[in-house]
């Protein structure tokens, strides 16, 4: 790594010894992938540290203490409880005490409190061509894909990178490395390419067949941006997909051709209704008419929009959940505060649903190895259904439950008869 | 003496041995392994049951969430994390940052098909600085 006259300055420890140490290990990162600069990051969306990893709060709590503070606008994804609401959902005491240890420390770091997968919905929108550093994959193939920022998948140095305001430039940072890899043609009809579970179905199919390559879809029909999210989330879960080109979707490329910088696919694959079909049917192995306990939409995040679609549906049928259901739809607190001011929050709370905000439920209590952690008991899921491949993928090994994946109407028809169509 | 030795791109140091943890598909620290036990939890995978502690791991590259490093790092806090990582393709961002906080020696891209030449279980020693797989037949 070539090192500016500001950056030796920072390694010589002018800024403080957390900026030297930081940069020390984003030097030994950059030397690791023949990256021969650092490039300066304009937005970072770091990874909270949970209650639900062994020692991962009192890590932070101990780091603010060394006086690193960020330097650029930074962000937090999920917790492992809903700060506000954590008792309504059932969450132990001993696991929100240790969560909410990490406010202050964030707050000493300035760091923003967000605790959500998609802070784009926040305002945290950074330009085209912009270098930036985020965590949570769902966020970061959103950020890469649709805005047309670029960001590496972000980890543990997503830390280091927030403190010094560097990064090394490599990986999805470079243009040659932002070439399509694989062409889909999608051969499907607007009846196949509705709902967001049908972009989930079609992201985790075309995501297993890519691994971490980069998909260039011919076309993704009307695509809205919650579609475009829910694709991402699945690609970036059945294959670790980092960047997706869709012309007329995404920021980079005008054209197929120009989404393959002049190169020839490696691959190229037609997606057809039978292949959606198959996702869904993978994903689900809960039987027709069998018991459900739990619905989960939201995932990632919903946005206002989704929640008033839920909102609408429920008033419009006068539906009830049934009784044996936990029903979550998860969203972000300013999300939650928008949709409270418009009814939206109410009219499910009263359905019997729960608006809950900072967490999910692969990262909260319910997951299975988390109350195991504390010595508390485990709590019993045995069916879920959820309009999210990624959810649905998480939840059969960390709950341990059955699952369904289905289009929002048909999750919300399972929550009000308590099993599945 | 090691009967093979195989060159690849070392990416994070350390010089280790190990039994080897052959696995044919991609693996994902964030649901497939168990973060108290370093055991291999997912469902139908072919070493399910088994831990990860202690060994070398070679499997073809990392997927899922990018949660993944924090579930690496909380096994190294507790002693179970691999001793070392052997990708078949190019190493992702994500398990070199854990790798190097964690002190997991890291190599990628073998020149030769490691998944099905090092035999399940063979002692195997990966050196990260050289860039180097070695491993005696049993």
């Amino acid at each position: 790594m070539n090192l500016t006259e500001q950056e030796k300055r920072m390694l010589g420890g002018e800024f403080g010894e957390p900026v030297a140490r930081a940069l020390d290990y984003l030097i030994q990162f950059g030397d690791a992938f023949g990256a021969d600069r650092f490039v300066d990051v304009v937005y970072a969306h770091y990874p909270a540290e949970m209650s639900i990893y062994r020692g991962n709060v009192e890590d932070v709590v101990e780091y603010a203490e060394t006086g690193a503070m960020v330097c650029i606008p930074t962000t937090t994804s999920t917790l492992a409880c809903d700060l506000d609401r954590w008792k309504e959902h059932g969450c132990p005491q001993p696991i929100y005490d240790l969560q909410a240890a990490v406010v202050p420390a964030h707050r000493k770091m300035g760091i923003l409190g967000t605790y959500t997968c998609t802070p784009q919905w926040l305002g945290f929108v950074p330009p085209k061509g912009s270098y930036i550093i985020s965590v949570e994959s769902s966020a970061i193939i959103y950020f890469n894909s649709v805005l047309g920022a670029r960001t590496n998948r972000g980890g543990l140095f997503t830390r280091y990178a927030a403190v010094t305001g560097k990064y090394p430039l490599m990986g999805y940072l470079l243009d040659e490395n932002r070439a399509g890899t694989h062409l889909f043609r999608v051969k499907l009809g607007p009846q196949d390419l509705l709902h967001d579970s049908d972009f989930s179905a079609l992201g985790f199919h075309v995501g297993a067949l890519v691994g971490s390559e980069v998909p260039v879809f011919d076309t993704l029909g009307t695509a809205t941006q919650d579609n475009l999210v829910a694709l991402g989330a699945a690609l970036a879960t059945s294959g670790s997909v980092t960047l997706f080109h869709a012309p007329g979707h995404t920021a980079e490329s005008d054209s197929v051709e120009e989404a393959f910088q002049g190169r020839q696919p490696k691959e190229t694959h037609n997606v057809t209704p039978a292949d959606i079909r198959s996702v869904y049917e993978m994903l689900t192995t809960i039987d027709p008419g069998g018991a459900i306990d739990f619905v989960t939409l939201g995932c990632p995040h919903y946005t206002l929009e989704q929640l008033r679609y839920v909102a609408h549906w429920l008033r419009e049928h006068d539906a009830k959940v049934h009784p044996n259901v936990r029903f979550w739809i998860c969203t972000n607190r300013t999300t939650r505060q928008a949709a409270t001011w418009e009814g939206i929050v109410q009219t499910i709370e009263q359905a019997g649903g729960h608006v809950v905000c900072d967490t999910c439920p692969v990262e909260c209590h319910m997951r299975k190895s988390t109350c195991k952690e504390f010595g508390l008991p485990v709590p019993q899921v045995q069916a879920m259904v959820t309009d999210s491949c990624k959810m649905a993928r998480y939840v059969g090994d960390l709950i341990g439950c059955k699952t369904a994946l289905c289009p929002k109407d048909d999750c919300l028809k399972a929550a009000v008869a308590g099993e599945l169509s | 003496m090691s009967d093979h030795k195989v060159k690849a791109r070392g990416m994070v140091k350390g010089r280790v041995s190990g039994p080897a943890l052959v696995c044919r598909k991609a693996f994902s620290f964030l649901g497939d392994v168990d973060m108290d036990t370093g055991e291999i939890i997912a469902q139908g995978h072919e070493h399910e049951g088994e831990t990860i502690a202690g060994k070398v791991m070679i499997y073809p590259e990392t997927k899922g969430s990018s949660g993944g490093c924090v579930v690496l790092s909380v096994l190294a806090k507790q002693g179970k994390q691999p001793v070392a990582i052997v990708l078949e393709k190019p190493a992702d961002t994500n398990i070199v940052e854990g790798a190097i906080v964690c002190g997991v020696t890291l190599v990628s891209e073998p020149e030769g098909d490691l998944i099905h030449s090092v035999p399940n279980g063979a002692m195997v020693t990966v050196d990260g600085a050289a860039g180097e797989v070695m491993w005696s037949d049993a």
